[in-house]
């Protein structure tokens, strides 16, 4: 007598066939724009627009044009900037770490994760960039040559480490998604019948053939690529923390900072993919390939990491009071009880509280109750951002010296515009680009007819 | 040997076939190319379209076209001297003594000159009055000056005459007048004194001359033999203050200001006890040991007291005060002879007990001189009243007014104005059409004081001079001179002022005269030649017999001193409402006379912190009663309350004040100038949050309200104090700004260290570092430091051991600059504010931005309240309370305060944190202690302001110079107003932070000053600005490197600390531990 073993659950739904894969991700890009896409794309362009036009203002007008004051010297800005940047690490995640622990089901997500990831680094960039008071001398932060004599910048300053750890993530993360994109690119550019498209996706694609020499290159390059990018993923949060960790205010100045961050940002950015996915599955009717299984999956990542950042949120309290430094005990006293503490609470509340409700089954596998989470766990991180930057400067050393923030439109609006800039990007994706890896969604679909074989529901 | 060996190219050359034959004559072998001669001797090249000559015209052309591009740069005129005047080398700045008096404020002061252009003010420490000390509404004045609104010439109702036709219509004017009435501020010029008797004597028996002053000391002078008494409070051992603003606005403050600071250095042994009694918090009050509120009602009794206490008197009680009262006469008595006590009331009644306890003390003579008095203040507001009687009657034909505002400052300005209508002709020599001014017929603007040359004796045996700094910018005539050529004299002013020093000047002894150029170099007559008194010219007397008449009796303006026993028994009949209110002058604006500055509106009160607006200040607690806003800032506006005073309202934000006694009130005067939208100047008027005027109406809004009407007359003395008002919520809110939201040190003590003088000379000679109340800071450390043989908490190392950074090489080499400032010194006046402001070119930015918290002064004075407990484990003790409650408690400040004032600017630290963090390093260390800030390469990302611990970085939000928003406030956008600009100091552009450079370019001067003479550069040499404009030596600058110099040895007293040394960032600020005369158990 023999058994057989159980026969593990597909990861892609539907008894799909090769050519339903390539029907279902590439037909939506031959085909005329849908009128929701119209739609979605006027609201993120005028949004974008809007923020554009508040970049200029800015840019014309100065950095007053913000809230921002002689003791709060960063408010929305960084703190945009960051969240930003934490958006940007999923994908990365996603692509490259589950890249190397085999984990077959991240195909269906990577590809939008990264492109997510592209555009929301993008997003990040403006920030610091834009914040800078001389915007038109923002080059100076780059080791250049240049015409002041052996005038470098200054390798000591976190804000430098910045510029170089968010560029070759932004680099890395851009061609390892290139990469992938290559042989979808070649797909299409073999169906495509009009000129014009063909000649763009051919361009695109590489000269890609589909020889079995491409593909043992292809993998090899993303193996390569993920190995560059694993540390990354892991390198760039914890550079952001530092602009933070090392400084001398109290309330930035932590050691927990890196590996608090970087969690924080894994947290956000699961939550990020959450929102994007659960429109894009709907409105591409992409059910077959991100399906339940997937999302359950993303929000097991969202309740550790949520786990991590709170144990890191109660550490902090922790040893601020048993440092025994005064500054630095009220810092984190003056974070929960002053009058910031409105921000605090609503940072704990959907950072902390709410995501534990992920141990929940039924919650966790519920698709309405994944998405209205992945915008609460992404307003809270926001919140833990702006706790960290102005609840810990608007009250330092000298309590002369303290002071309020009330945010201006302009420090609204470009928020707001680039949550635009974002969605119009990832639109454009969307229309224009395969939305899944279907060459690589190829491997894993179950090539036997076996897996009908106790399955008689599909 | 010859080479025979023939090399060739090609084969078709070794065969010589014709091609390569032909290629060897022709060098240019491709085809449809040919040689030069070729092409300039084609006869068809005249035929072509482009000629060779016009070839060559396009080249010649586009040659010059291209170089005159490339040397195009912007054309800079500067135009040179013609003839380079003697003095002034372009580059280098000339000091001119000169003397301030506007009626008000007097000091005397060194004007700072650049190519012509006054741009600096500081005090005349050599040969000044006290030191020659000024308060930071003297040293902002230079702005007024260039102040555009000035009046450019004569008008005769609003339109423009010239002063021929001016001179001759108010000739024929006072010719048919019967009555001529001059009303002035106080004149302590003798010159002018002269100018006006001649005047006088032109229009015999028909001039009056009726001096007002703006704030009255009359009732002062009354008790005091007919003038305000010379107080010296320098050698003073027990100060007692009833509600005198000595230090801020009351007399003479600069001078008091300075001496009041002799009586505060602990090194000497002992300091003063100073105690205050008042109902609003003065910037006095501030600084006194034992402050005392109580009503305006009461200040008549607890002099009453005082009095009793003093002289063994029948005892009188007052309320709340009784032991401050008790504890005061104690201290008075036994300091005999050199105590002091001044009360801040125009009441002749309280004065005269005051003169009485003075008397009682043996203090006249010592500390208060009354029978020479000082010549100013010698206005009479029962004349003021009497002349405005007689111009609504109709009996005054010609009025002159000069030098005072009435129409804005008087407390019955509609009668006097409704006067001034009946008045036939009436002339204002004021600087601007101002509320008095554009009401006259005419207006003969007289020269700013800048542009003057005058004398002034502010008391017997003193003469000073002012001379001008620059020549008048417009076409104004002195004031004298226009009295002088209505008498029908000539005379150039200058020359008449020489005349007064010496009789027998003419013009040809310009240079000759030793005492008059001394003076013109001092600033003040070393040996005053003996001018004609001051006299004032009553009634139908002529000259010459007012003169007879004041030298025979040279105190008897006023009547003859009171009677101590009447006044005990006047003041205990004094009444107080339920509400009661005190007008007070801020220390910032004064009387008003400055409302058109936009720097000293900026610079926020010392006390409130508030710019840019006046305000009823009340107690907190009444505030909460009345459920008014009490925590007022960016997002929460101030609550509106309305003020009545016997049928007059006025309307305006309350403000939280502690120390403001329970149920009393103040309000600022000097506020609310130009109502009738006068041209005051730009500044005097609110600008919104797009930088233009806000309107009320058709006029522009004032900034605050006018609190002069809510003054009355009571005994021929205007009386600032209000026994009974009452006040009520009104509708709506305010905005307020102000430069510090916090008003607690939060049991920082690594901020603010203070001790009692007990405790202080107990521990005199202790180490740095090791006395009681200023440890220096260790850190514990796991290892046997102390070698006992065990790891406990008694190990510790210096906080300079735990260290990242490598030492900055500044220490023992070469130059290392620092302060020094001590607390105990620094009385919180802002004048270093001010200096600091115009030496740098700080941005004046206007209240929204300051509502902002934006305000970009480079250095701030920290006002620190003194909580109900000191540190979080007493407040938690004492309340009962766990920590969050606790600190929630110490944010409040006391019912009545202790109050310490802390100038914060750049900390200058070795290892600082602003410059690690700069991407660009644009913010570095300079090898002479100083930390430096390059503008040119900032890029302005704030991280280094976000990682100061003490935040006195400040970034420039706008271009100020171009941003319409700042039209109306900073003086770089305004034509003439820039012209104040000091040419050392770069104008910052937007997007770079700035901060204090520890006035770098002096520093640099006077190196080069030194190195030009071939020495060292001596301690006191380089004097940074706000050092230089203390009036209390509180800061104090100089080479820390060298160990004789006055600031090493400041620096390595007992009493001096790093502000935060625990964050181990080594500042070369030093600050001095403020030594309190209060008992141990007081603290």
């Amino acid at each position: 007598m023999f058994k057989e073993s159980n026969i593990r659950k597909p990861l892609i739904l539907g008894h799909k066939t090769y050519h339903d894969i390539t029907q279902d991700i590439v037909s939506p890009i031959e085909g005329p724009a849908p009128k929701q896409w119209k739609i979605a794309i006027t609201i993120a362009l005028i949004v974008a627009l809007y923020g554009i036009g508040c970049i200029m203002y800015l840019v014309g007008v100065g950095i007053g044009s913000w809230g921002l004051n002689k003791t709060v010297g960063w408010a929305w800005d960084i703190t945009n900037f960051v969240w930003w940047v934490g958006i940007g690490h999923a994908g990365t995640l996603i692509s490259a770490v589950l890249l190397l622990f085999r984990q077959r089901w991240r195909m269906a997500i990577n590809r939008s994760a990264e492109a997510m990831t592209i555009f929301a680094v993008m997003m990040a960039a403006v920030f610091p960039v834009f914040h800078m008071g001389r915007v038109w001398m923002a080059y100076w932060t780059l080791p250049l040559p240049n015409q002041f004599g052996s005038l470098w910048p200054n390798f000591n300053s976190a804000l430098m480490w910045d510029v170089f750890a968010i560029s070759t993530y932004f680099s890395v993360s851009l061609v390892f998604w290139y990469i992938g994109l290559i042989p979808d690119f070649a797909t299409i550019r073999d169906r495509m019948t009009k000129p014009g498209m063909k000649k763009f996706y051919s361009i695109l694609s590489f000269g890609w053939s589909g020889r079995a020499k491409h593909w043992t290159r292809f993998e090899e390059v993303s193996l390569v690529l993920a190995g560059i990018a694993t540390p990354l993923v892991f390198s760039v949060h914890s550079i952001v923390s530092m602009d933070f960790a090392t400084s001398i205010v109290p309330g930035w100045h932590t050691t927990i900072f890196p590996p608090y961050f970087v969690s924080g940002a894994i947290f956000s950015g699961f939550a990020m993919v959450q929102t994007l996915l659960l429109i894009m599955r709907k409105t591409m009717k992409l059910e077959a390939y991100i399906h339940l299984k997937h999302i359950e999956y993303m929000n097991i990542v969202i309740i550790v990491t949520g786990s991590i950042v709170g144990v890191a949120y109660l550490t902090e309290l922790f040893i601020s009071d048993y440092s025994g430094v005064q500054y630095e005990s009220y810092a984190f006293i003056n974070r929960f009880s002053g009058p910031l503490a409105w921000s605090y609470w609503c940072m704990m509340t959907c950072n902390v509280i709410s995501p534990q409700l992920f141990w929940f089954k039924k919650l966790r596998t519920n698709l309405g109750f994944t998405f209205v989470m992945s915008i609460i766990v992404n307003i809270g991180m926001w919140f833990e951002r702006f706790v960290i930057i102005v609840t810990s400067i608007h009250r330092d050393y000298i309590p002369a010296a303290w002071g309020e923030f009330k945010a201006s439109t302009i420090d609204i609006g470009m928020f707001i515009g680039t949550i635009g800039i974002f969605f119009t990007l990832f639109l454009l994706f969307a229309r224009y680009f395969p939305v899944l890896a279907l060459n690589e969604l190829k491997t894993i679909l179950k090539a036997t007819g076996e897996s009908y074989k106790n399955d008689n529901k599909h | 040997m010859g080479i025979n060996k023939k090399y060739w190219s090609s084969l078709d050359e070794l065969q010589k076939t014709s091609a390569s034959q032909e290629a060897l004559t022709n060098e240019f072998t491709r085809s449809g190319e040919q040689s030069v001669e070729a092409f300039l001797s084609d006869s068809k090249l005249n035929e072509a379209n482009t000629g060779r000559r016009d070839f060559l015209k396009f080249m010649g052309f586009g040659l010059a076209a291209a170089t005159l591009a490339a040397c195009e740069t912007p054309v800079v005129k500067s135009i040179p001297y013609v003839v380079k005047p003697e003095e002034i080398t372009p580059g280098v700045a000339n000091f001119y003594a000169s003397t301030y008096y506007d009626g008000n404020d007097y000091g005397n002061m060194l004007v700072k000159t650049r190519e012509g252009r006054p741009i600096f003010i500081k005090g005349n420490k050599s040969y000044g009055l006290s030191g020659g000390t000024l308060n930071s509404r003297m040293n902002a004045s230079v702005l007024g000056l260039y102040d555009s609104a000035r009046l450019k010439g004569p008008k005769k109702a609003g339109a423009d005459i010239d002063w021929n036709t001016l001179d001759t219509e108010v000739k024929a004017a006072l010719s048919s007048a019967s009555s001529v009435r001059i009303l002035s501020s106080t004149v302590i010029s003798p010159s002018t004194q002269r100018a006006i008797n001649e005047f006088s004597a032109k229009y015999a028996g028909k001039v009056k001359h009726v001096q007002y002053d703006t704030i009255s000391y009359a009732g002062l002078a009354k008790a005091n033999g007919g003038s305000v008494p010379n107080y010296n409070f320098s050698t003073a051992k027990a100060i007692v203050s009833i509600a005198a603003d000595f230090l801020g606005t009351w007399v003479m403050p600069a001078a008091f200001t300075a001496q009041y600071a002799e009586t505060r250095k602990p090194e000497n042994g002992w300091i003063s006890k100073h105690y205050q009694f008042e109902s609003n918090m003065s910037l006095t009050g501030s600084n006194s040991d034992v402050r005392t509120a109580i009503r305006p009602s009461q200040e008549g009794l607890v002099a009453a007291a005082l009095y009793a206490a003093v002289t063994g008197g029948t005892p009188v009680s007052v309320e709340g005060a009784d032991t401050a009262i008790q504890s005061a006469a104690a201290e008075l008595k036994a300091n005999r002879g050199s105590s002091i006590v001044v009360a801040g009331s125009n009441d002749p009644q309280i004065q005269t007990i005051v003169a009485a306890i003075n008397q009682a003390l043996g203090n006249n003579g010592s500390t208060v001189d009354t029978k020479s008095g000082i010549n100013l203040f010698k206005g009479s507001d029962a004349q003021v009243l009497q002349l405005i009687d007689e111009m609504n009657s109709g009996a005054v034909d010609a009025l002159i007014v000069y030098g005072c505002n009435p129409s804005y400052s008087w407390y019955d300005a509609d009668k006097f104005n409704a006067g001034l209508q009946k008045v036939k002709t009436s002339v204002s020599f004021n600087l601007f059409a101002d509320e008095t001014g554009s009401r006259c017929t005419y207006m003969a603007p007289e020269h700013h004081y800048l542009e003057s040359w005058n004398d002034y004796s502010p008391m017997k045996g003193r003469t000073d001079l002012a001379q001008p700094t620059i020549s008048p910018l417009y076409a104004t005539r002195y004031a004298q001179e226009s009295l002088l050529t209505w008498a029908d004299n000539k005379t150039p002013y200058y020359d008449y002022v020489r005349q007064t020093h010496n009789s027998s000047y003419v013009a040809a002894m310009l240079k000759s005269d030793n005492n008059w150029n001394m003076a013109v170099h001092n600033g003040t007559f070393s040996t005053p030649v003996e001018t004609a008194p001051v006299v004032v010219i009553e009634g139908n007397v002529t000259v010459d017999e007012a003169l007879a008449a004041a030298a025979a009796a040279p105190a008897m303006m006023e009547a003859a001193p009171l009677n101590v026993n009447d006044a005990l028994n006047y003041v205990s009949s004094i009444k107080g409402g339920e509400w009661e209110l005190s007008l007070y002058q801020k220390v910032t604006l004064g009387n008003g006379n400055h409302a058109n500055n936009a720097l000293l509106h900026e610079t926020p009160d010392p006390i409130t912190k508030v710019t840019w607006d006046n305000y009823v200040t009340m107690a907190p607690a009444d505030m909460r009663e009345m459920g008014l806003e009490t925590s007022i800032g960016q997002c929460d506006c101030a609550s509106v309350v309305t003020v009545t005073v016997g049928g007059k309202t006025i309307t305006l934000p309350a403000f939280p004040t502690p120390g403001q006694k329970r149920k009393t009130i103040g309000i600022a005067l000097g506020y609310g100038r130009g109502a009738g939208n006068e041209e005051i100047g730009k500044a005097s008027y609110q600008t919104g949050v797009e930088g233009v005027h806000l309107m009320d109406g058709d006029k522009r809004m004032t900034i605050g309200k006018n609190a002069y009407p809510l003054a009355s007359v009571a005994n021929g003395m205007v009386n600032y104090a209000v026994a009974s008002v009452s006040i009520a919520a009104a509708e709506g809110t305010y905005a307020i700004a102000t430069t510090q939201m916090h008003s607690t040190v939060m049991g920082r003590d690594s901020v603010v260290k203070e001790t009692t003088i007990s405790t202080f000379l107990k521990e005199k000679d202790k180490k740095k570092g090791e006395a009681s109340y200023n440890m220096a800071v260790t850190l514990p450390v796991h290892e046997d430091v102390n070698k006992d043989g065990e790891i406990d908490v008694r190990d510790r190392q210096s906080i300079r051991e735990a260290d990242l950074w490598r030492d900055h090489p500044v220490e023992g080499v070469g130059h290392r600059w620092g302060l020094t400032i001590d607390l105990s010194s620094c009385i919180g006046c802002g004048s270093c504010i001010t200096a600091c402001h115009t030496e740098n070119n700080v941005p004046v930015v206007g209240k929204d931005e300051v509502l902002r918290h934006r305000d970009m002064h480079w250095m701030r004075i920290d006002r620190y309240f003194s909580s109900a407990q000191d540190t979080l484990k007493e407040t938690k003790e004492a309340n009962n309370v766990g920590t969050i409650g606790a600190y929630r408690l110490m944010e409040d400040p006391e019912e009545n305060p202790q109050t310490v004032h802390m100038p914060m600017m750049c900390q200058h630290c070795n290892h600082a944190p602003c410059e690690t963090v700069c991407p660009v390093a644009a913010t570095v260390h300079s090898n002479e202690g100083l930390n430096n800030m390059a503008y040119n390469r900032c890029i302005g990302t704030r991280y280094c302001a976000n990682n100061c611990p003490y935040k006195v970085r400040r970034f420039n939000w706008f271009n100020y110079v171009t941003n319409d928003k700042f039209a109306m406030v900073n003086p770089s956008q305004d034509d003439s107003l820039r012209w104040v600009l000091n040419p050392d100091v770069t104008v910052r552009t937007r997007g770079v932070m700035e901060k204090c450079s520890m006035c770098q370019q002096r520093i640099q001067a006077g190196k080069t000053e030194a190195k030009r003479n071939g020495t060292v550069v001596t301690d006191g040499s380089i004097l940074t600005a706000c050092a230089e404009a203390c009036p209390t030596n509180a800061i104090v600058f100089g080479d820390l490197n060298d160990n004789k110099s006055q600031n090493t040895k400041r620096a390595s007293s007992v009493r001096s600390y790093h502000a935060l040394e625990e964050v181990g960032i080594q500042p070369n600020i030093y600050y001095m531990t403020k030594v309190r005369n209060i008992e141990e158990s007081e603290a």
